[in-house]
């Protein structure tokens, strides 16, 4: 079966930095897999390259066996290769009802429609509510986004990628600022996700991380230190080594000195 | 209502009950304020009457340039050429073809929808103070374009256009011109408060906010932005043909920079993003212009220029803040 994403020698430069440095990695359809990795790995840069926010240096990215590449961020969303940022990225002046439904107008085509007012579209309204109670947000629709609080706000995050219907999704830090309840809220969506829905998620949280992911991948210094089953990593050598006064692998995955 | 949103079990319940009670004073101000302004040439005499009729026109300006700068988050300094298309516009269909005023307001709605389409296409692929001195640039070329073309009057402007007449009557006083462009004003009203409540204005509001993000959930924002700067072109224009029916006599000052600069300090004293509030910004702004100038020295600019900043120091959301804030302590109880 074609894999859901493959990276090809993926490459991101900043200047002489390289960031992302010949990253190959599959990612199989429904596969949840985590990417790990300790500050300035390059795994935000590597989203934003997949998604297409920024331009690749070299390699390429295939969206189910297809070269996206060449595409613009927003043909890949309308594709369904949609991301989260790890420094959420919402619309502020709009309610919390509105940033959802901003992706679901888009996924159900109405999106430049003028000839009546958006609550009379009940199936985008409907929808974008659902995915409110999904993360526990329904009950602050009509609140302006910029009234929520740095937890609601990561919720937030997680309902407009998922109303935004893609088929492979990349959470950046989701948990980074959720209280404990809004990570276990999480979590429990997460897994509550069909199995059409390819998921690949950085996160530092070790519990997280070893509940969700099928597959680990470790990125270090922008390159691929290892890449496979979850207790596969945990025991790896060459992981436990590269991580400087790093004794035990645990201290990676808990993101060390953060 | 307070029972009810801290009572209700399901939180989707609890989100609802807010609307129906906003939305019916909603409808009820508008309806008052209609009825007052259908009241005004009943009670005020010719000359107040021709002023708010003028007001009415550039309320039209100003709505096209919240539309763009409020909403859509760009600001712009160039609505004016588009006003003055449709005023020329106008003009020229009532010295040459017409006085029938829906006519001359026909012509000046296409005319401005192309003289946006034609220019806009290059304007919305810049950002922010780019954008900015774009629509200032399209502004001052028209701008040009009136005081030289002999065709349209050239400095001296165009005259003679005959009293504007609906359904083959002539309007024969000011209250009929007034209530001529009150019902056009509305109907113009009307659009723009639709389109900035149906999903076209939602995806709007999302690109003033956070285009990146926009993209990201995979919309194209040029087109959106490009399909917005040609109806505020239009609206822009319906109101220049509102001045024209009033005033009967179209200049190229009626285009130039000062209105445009007023146009968008309307919005700002209003309270960009809503529709009322620059309304009443514009009344406002051209209520100090045509009539305090005079009493202050013809200094009206300068005072312009304090409650501009007055009301960005004081009331950062305009005018339209003063009566948004109790709403919002209401909601949060
Ligand atoms: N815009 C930029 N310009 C230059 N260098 C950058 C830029 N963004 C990131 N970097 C550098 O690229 C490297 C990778 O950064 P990146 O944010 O992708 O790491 P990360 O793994 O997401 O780290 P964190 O866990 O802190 O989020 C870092 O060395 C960082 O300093
Ligand atoms: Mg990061």
């Amino acid at each position: 079966m074609t894999p859901a994403l493959r990276l090809e020698g993926l490459t991101r430069s900043y200047g002489s930095l390289t960031a992302v440095d010949h990253v190959d990695l599959t990612v199989a359809r429904g596969e949840r897999h985590a990417l790990i990795g300790p500050n300035g790995a390059g795994k935000s840069t590597l989203f934003a390259t997949v998604a297409g926010t920024l331009r690749a240096t070299s390699g390429r990215v295939l969206l189910n066996g297809r070269d996206v590449t060449a595409l613009s961020e927003s043909e890949r969303a309308r594709r369904g290769l949609l991301r989260t940022y790890q420094h959420s990225s919402l619309f502020l002046g709009c309610t919390v009802l509105d940033n959802v439904a901003l992706a679901v107008q888009r996924v159900q085509r109405v999106a430049h429609r003028f000839d009546r007012p958006a609550r009379g579209f009940r199936r985008v309204q409907a929808r974008a509510l659902e995915h409110l109670e999904s993360v526990g947000l329904a009950g602050r629709a009509h609140d302006t986004a910029s009234e929520l609080s740095h937890g609601e706000r990561r919720q937030l995050e997680v309902a407009m990628v998922l109303a935004a219907e893609p088929a492979v999704v990349m959470f950046d830090e989701p948990t980074a600022g959720m209280s404990a309840a809004e990570t276990e809220r999480f979590a429990t969506l997460l897994e509550g996700l069909p199995r059409s829905l390819t998921v690949v998620i950085v996160e530092h949280d070790l519990d997280v991380v070893f509940r969700l992911a099928d597959r680990v991948t470790v990125l270090h210094l922008g390159a691929v230190l290892a890449s496979g089953p979850p207790a596969a990593i945990r025991s790896d050598e060459a992981v436990r080594a590269a991580y400087l006064g790093a004794a035990r692998t645990e201290d990676l995955f808990t993101g060390g000195a953060r | 209502m307070k029972a009810v949103e801290t009572t209700a079990p399901a939180p989707a319940v609890a989100a609802r009950p807010r609307r129906p009670a906003r939305r019916g004073r909603a409808v009820a101000a508008a309806v008052t304020a209609a009825a007052l302004l259908a009241a005004v040439p009943l009670v005020l005499g010719a000359y107040p009457v021709s002023m708010m009729t003028r007001m009415l026109a550039f309320a039209v300006l100003v709505l096209s340039v919240d539309l763009l700068t409020g909403i859509t988050g760009m600001p712009t300094l160039g609505q004016a050429a588009y006003f003055g298309v449709g005023a020329y516009t106008a003009a020229l269909v009532g010295v040459h073809l017409t006085s029938d005023g829906a006519v001359q307001v026909a012509a000046a709605l296409l005319a401005g929808l192309a003289a946006a389409a034609v220019t806009g296409w290059i304007a919305v692929r810049a950002h922010g103070i780019v954008f900015l001195m774009l629509t200032l640039a399209i502004g001052e070329s028209v701008h040009q374009l009136a005081d030289t073309w002999s065709l349209v009057g050239g400095g001296n402007g165009l005259a003679g256009m005959p009293p504007v007449s609906v359904l083959g009557t002539a309007l024969p006083a000011a209250g009929f011109v007034y209530w001529w462009v009150l019902a056009v004003a509305a109907a113009a009203f009307a659009v723009v408060a639709l389109v900035a409540r149906s999903p076209y204005g939602r995806t709007l509001r999302g690109i003033r906010d956070n285009e990146a993000r926009m993209r990201a959930l995979g919309y194209r924002p040029g087109p959106a932005k490009f399909g917005v700067f040609c109806l505020a072109g239009a609206v822009a224009a319906v109101g220049g043909a509102l001045w024209a029916a009033q005033v009967r006599f179209v200049s190229p000052g009626d285009l130039g920079f000062e209105v445009a600069a007023l146009a968008l300090l309307s919005v700002v004293i209003g309270g960009s993003g809503t529709l009322w509030g620059p309304c009443l910004g514009a009344a406002l702004v051209l209520l100090v212009r045509d009539n305090l100038s005079a009493h202050v020295g013809g200094h009206g600019a300068l005072v312009l220029g304090a409650v501009f900043v007055a009301v960005v120091f004081t009331m950062p959301r305009g005018l339209a803040g003063l009566a948004r804030r109790p709403r919002r302590t209401e909601a949060r109880s």
